[in-house]
């Protein structure tokens, strides 16, 4: 029942994001043109149509160290809640936790999985 | 049935008032700053339209309005217009979280100025904050143009690394507080008779910088680098469908998460605090409209706080924006945890 107000405010967003994204295309003037809707690149001719073929391998391991964490962030979570009530037994179970964390993170620190990942440049 | 139409009615209420807040504020706080931007670098500012440049704002929106929908011809267009709902909802949706004042009585009513008060509320606002990757990586992608895709990575990048430094970060307070209800942590805060800034510093810090990293602010701006990248991953949108991004990125994200600092290490709605004595409230004579005044008061100082560092300081690069994410903001925040469990059971008396 309390989510009841979040539900129709998320309707009403919709609606209105739906609304933002018509605005142009009811009060835009319509004047094609041969090479408005050329891929932005400096004002020359693309290299290649399709961009979505490389980016940086950094990016892929930065999102396998948001997995490892944020899986255990959701473990604390609930912990952080009722450690109120768990005493000195809820005190340790979760410092050996968050200790083994910290171990976790030492080994991607050691393995260099924090550094950022420079390409080599051959000459 | 009589009280279920009186609650549909009051949500219906409530949502108007946030939509208020958020679409009018929000596109009035590019006037504040560029205002705050123009007198930082001795200048005047918008001046032309209206007194001040007061109707800047609405000849912004006209303009925006007014021009021709482009879309990039290689482009996937269900995915490009996706990524602006994906932008404009989620970031909305945390204000119906956001405690705005003390529960108060019209005509014999409780109202709770807040939309939904659940108990996972914190959890439901780090939900959506994350939701935020998948806008600026689909509106990337979405335009297949090299720009965009640099712009979005980069972006993606650095929102997911804070995200774990900044769930991390607000795990300080809520031991404190033994709730995730944004209302509750407020609640116990003026009970407690202490602002959690005051002993969770550190994770105010920590805070603070996701805040700027997740919303694009300087000195974690490198998506948008204007002298490299033109705008990041908005390059190919046009009108108001790029008018959405900046509003939602630069105003109405700093605005909700400022507001959730508020609420879980400024004591919320609550006057100055002096720690473990009681609240000292300055602005007594308004009587029952002082919460509301100070909820707004301390928001707003958060808020002109980020522009003043987003009009002063030089920007990072992408390298040394994550590996801060990891190799300081991390560690400090988990060793705060720990802090913060040990002097738990001596707030709690």
């Amino acid at each position: 029942m309390e989510y009841i107000g979040f539900l129709m405010f998320f309707a009403v967003m919709i609606g209105i994001a739906l609304v933002m994204i018509s605005l142009n295309w009811l009060f835009g003037p319509k004047t094609p043109q041969e090479y408005e809707d050329y891929p932005y690149e400096c004002g020359v001719p693309l290299y290649d149509k399709c961009a979505q073929t490389t980016f940086h391998q950094g990016y892929y391991l930065l999102g396998l160290l948001l997995l490892l964490f944020d899986i255990e962030a959701a473990f604390l979570f609930p912990w952080t809640v009722v450690y109120r009530w768990l005493g000195i037994f809820g005190f340790i179970e979760m410092f050996l936790f968050i200790l083994i964390l910290t171990y976790g993170l030492l080994y991607a620190w050691k393995k260099g999985a924090l550094n950022w990942q420079f390409e080599r440049e051959e000459f | 049935m009589e009280s279920v139409a009186l609650n549909l009615a009051v949500a219906f209420v409530k949502i108007l008032v946030i939509l208020g807040i958020v679409l009018g504020v929000g596109a009035y706080l590019t006037w504040v700053e560029r205002k705050v931007a123009a007198h930082i670098q001795r200048r005047p500012g918008p001046m032309v339209v209206g007194w001040h440049g007061l109707l800047q704002p609405l000849a912004d929106g006209l303009k925006l309005i007014t021009k021709e929908d482009l879309f990039p011809r290689y482009g996937n267009r269900f995915l490009y217009n996706l990524a602006i709902v994906l932008a404009l909802v989620p970031a909305t949706l945390v204000f119906a979280v956001i405690p705005f004042g003390p529960e108060f009585e019209v005509f014999g009513y409780k109202i709770k100025p807040i939309l939904t008060d659940v108990n996972v509320a914190l959890l439901l606002v780090f939900g959506l904050g994350s939701l935020a990757v998948y806008a600026v990586a689909l509106a990337g992608w979405a335009s297949n143009s090299k720009y965009p895709l640099i712009g979005s990575m980069r972006k993606a990048g650095i929102i997911i690394s804070y995200e774990v430094a900044i769930t991390f970060a607000v795990m300080g307070p809520i031991i404190l507080a033994g709730t995730l209800s944004t209302y509750q942590i407020v609640v116990n805060q003026i009970e407690q008779k202490l602002w959690y800034v005051w002993i969770q510093p550190v994770a105010f810090v920590v805070y603070m910088f996701s805040l700027l990293a997740e919303t694009g602010r300087v000195p974690f701006d490198i998506q948008e680098a204007e002298a490299e990248l033109v705008t990041g991953f908005t390059v190919e949108y046009g009108g108001m469908k790029f008018g959405i991004f900046p509003l939602v990125e630069w105003y109405i994200e700093v605005l909700s998460l400022s507001a959730i600092a508020v609420v879980l290490f400024f004591g919320g709605w609550s006057p100055l605090n002096i720690p473990f004595l009681g609240f000292v409230d300055p602005l007594f004579f308004l009587g029952p409209l002082s919460p509301f005044v100070w909820f707004l008061l301390k928001v707003t100082a958060l808020f002109l706080f980020i522009l003043w560092l987003h009009w002063t300081l030089p920007r990072y690069r992408i390298d040394q924006i994550t590996e801060m994410a990891w190799k300081i903001m991390l560690p400090l925040a988990l060793a705060n945890i720990v802090f913060t469990a040990v002097i738990a059971p001596l707030i709690w008396k």
